[in-house]
Parts: C-alpha cells; sequence; structure tokens
C-alpha cells in the first residue's frame, strides 16, 4: 500500500545476507501500466564506484514496473567499470518489483 | 619487496574526526604525500555508522542515540550499520594507492588479501580465526570483524572492527530492527553468531591486540610498519572534510 505521499516500499533480502530496500512512486502510463516517477535505493550492500547507485535512480523514472524491460535497464549498470558486491542484477529488479503498488 | 607503511596509533576521538581523518589519509596517500598508512583507533563517544547507501531512518533510532549519548554518523564506505561501542572495539583503517603492488583490482579478491591481515593477527591471539566473505572474519562460525572498503580519489581506503566486547541489548537499542516482534529473536540470534575477543579469551588487552594485527598485516601485506603521526596537510584536510561532508546534516541525511 503507497504511504501518504504515494511512495511504496519493500525490503528484499538477498541469498547471502544483504538487504536491499527501496522506495518508489509510480504514475500511470498511457496504457495504464505503473510507470516508476520517483525512487530511492538503500542498503548494506557494496557499489564502486558509489555513485553509480545515483546514476541508477535517475535512470529509472519513466520505466515500467515489468521484469524485462527494468533487467534490460539495469544491467549496463553493473557491466563495466562497476562493481557491486552483495547483490545482482536479478536482486534489484526483484526489489523494484516487490514494491509494485 | 618489503613495503614501508606508516603506523598511526590514534586512541581515542569523535566518530566525526574518525571519518573525516580516514578520509583526508585516504586522499594524501593517494597522491603520494604521504606512505601507505595502517591507523588505529577507537571511538569516544560511542557512535553509531551506517553505510554510505543506507537510509539513516530505516536503520537507525535516532532517538534512542540522543537519549544515550551516541553518535550518529554516515561512512564513505557501503556495508551496513555498525554499533562502534567505546570501549567494546577496536578500528583500524587501511589507505593506499589504488595501483599498488599486490593490490587486486577487483574488490572482492582484494578484501581476500586485507582481510588475511586480520585473520593472520587474531590467530597470533589464540583465536581459530577465518575469513568469511565478503567482507566478515570469524571464529568459531562468529562473527568477530566487519570490514567495508571504498575505492575513490585514486586510492584505496579498508577499515573495519574487531569486536573485544559485546553488548547486544544496548546496540539493539540504537539499531532498528525490521519488526520489534523480532528483537528477543535477534538478540539471540546475536549470541549465537557474534563473538567478542572478551567471548573467546576471557580477557582483552587492547595493546596487544593492536601489536597481534600489526603482526598480522605485516605477514599479509609484506608490509613493515614504522610508527609516525599525520602531517600538518592531513590535519587541516581532516578538518575541512570534516565540516564539508561528516558533520553535516545533509550528508547524515542524504538517504
Amino acid at each position: 500500500m503507497p504511504d501518504v505521499n504515494g511512495f511504496s516500499s519493500a525490503d528484499y533480502k538477498v541469498t547471502g545476507g544483504k538487504l536491499l530496500r527501496v522506495r518508489l512512486r509510480t504514475v500511470p502510463d498511457a496504457q495504464g501500466e505503473p510507470c516508476i516517477a520517483a525512487v530511492s535505493i538503500t542498503g548494506d550492500f557494496f557499489m564502486h564506484p558509489e555513485e553509480a547507485l545515483e546514476a541508477l535512480e535517475a535512470a529509472l523514472p519513466g520505466v515500467p514496473l515489468r521484469a524485462d524491460v527494468l533487467r534490460e535497464r539495469i544491467a549496463p549498470f553493473f557491466a563495466g567499470e562497476v562493481q557491486v558486491i552483495g547483490a545482482d542484477v536479478e536482486d534489484f529488479v526483484q526489489l523494484l518489483l516487490a514494491a509494485k503498488p | 619487496m618489503t613495503q614501508r607503511w606508516r603506523l598511526l596509533l590514534h586512541g581515542a576521538r569523535n566518530a566525526f574526526d574518525n571519518m573525516a581523518i580516514d578520509e583526508a589519509i585516504l586522499r594524501t596517500v593517494a597522491v603520494g604525500d604521504v606512505p601507505a598508512t595502517l591507523r588505529f583507533y577507537t571511538w569516544e563517544p560511542s557512535a553509531v555508522s551506517i553505510g554510505y547507501f543506507q537510509g539513516v531512518e530505516q536503520e537507525v533510532d535516532l532517538a534512542a542515540c540522543r537519549r544515550e549519548g551516541v553518535d550518529v554518523i554516515r561512512r564513505i564506505t557501503g556495508g551496513g550499520a555498525v554499533f562502534h561501542d567505546r570501549e567494546g572495539e577496536i578500528t583500524y583503517s587501511l589507505m593506499l594507492q589504488g595501483n599498488a603492488p599486490g593490490v587486486p583490482q577487483n574488490v572482492l579478491d582484494s578484501y581476500g588479501v586485507f582481510c588475511q591481515g586480520l585473520v593472520l593477527g587474531l590467530r597470533r591471539l589464540g583465536l581459530e580465526a577465518t575469513f568469511a566473505p565478503i567482507n566478515d572474519i570469524a571464529v568459531n562460525g562468529r562473527k568477530i570483524s566487519g570490514n567495508a572498503q571504498t575505492r575513490r580519489f585514486g586510492g584505496v581506503l579498508q577499515h573495519g572492527t574487531v569486536l573485544c566486547d559485546v553488548n547486544p541489548a544496548l546496540m539493539f537499542t540504537l539499531l532498528k530492527v525490521p519488526d520489534a516482534k523480532l528483537r528477543d529473536k535477534l538478540l539471540q540470534t546475536v549470541a549465537e553468531r557474534v563473538t567478542s575477543i572478551r567471548r573467546e579469551l576471557g580477557a582483552v588487552d587492547p595493546q596487544a591486540v593492536i601489536e597481534a594485527l600489526c603482526a598480522g598485516f605485516a605477514a599479509a601485506l609484506d608490509a613493515e610498519f614504522i610508527p609516525g603521526v599525520l602531517t600538518e596537510q592531513e590535519a587541516q584536510l581532516a578538518q575541512q572534510i570534516k565540516g564539508e561532508r561528516y558533520a553535516r546534516r545533509e550528508w547524515l541525511f542524504k538517504r
């Protein structure tokens, strides 16, 4: 259930112990499908460089809360120079889906 | 070839000075103005530190911290929330250049290299310490040390704690638990999953712990530690970083 500000939250426990948490707000697109309007991801994972998380959050608004699209959008952030420790692409996808209002 | 490192024995400082000093050393080491550095310190007053990506209000009972006189600070390193009891732990930090020989570029691999110093050090004290990936050290299957790393400014910083004594009841007064109904279970879990030097050995001699850890890091990193002091440049930089970052409400409430 979204809170008074329209944000819904979810926690997602990664196998192995790390806890990912999300707060997000959605708006329906033309087809009525919920799309991310604002999102904040927190947790006890590691990401190097750390600023990659802010870049990821900035890339999510407008994306529908659907596994295939989320996967496609998130995967590039975990490629290349960025090292994420304690969670992988699929964990972030499942985290966001868990907050679907 | 054995590398000469600087050793800083800093004793007790508050959370804001401690985190600002680690970052100031990291930046100064990274540009080559001072040698790679191993620092030991404690926290006065006690403090809760949260990981770079954590939400402060999600993790910390700020009113309880105020009541208990416990500082709250956000680290530049990821990982979880830690209660730094003023008498219950020894904290270390390692600062070195990003391209230093023997340091894996893969962060996960480098935890193994640095944590080996802790493993060897704790074994010198007679503890059956083992590396518990990703970033912990365990004794008899129970966590005794947690560690966190960042790579910024061209350098590597790893800091972590060795538990000397544990006070789970106070810890869970200060840290929020996901479900209050789980508090008793969590206290029990901590007793099962976390240990300390006192619990394992019956007594703690902080000086002996630091000496053992130095010897462990020396063996693991092929390093020789030369006692030194913070330079004037580092001290000034630390004050600046404290004011711009760690002492700021915006930094604490960033997430």
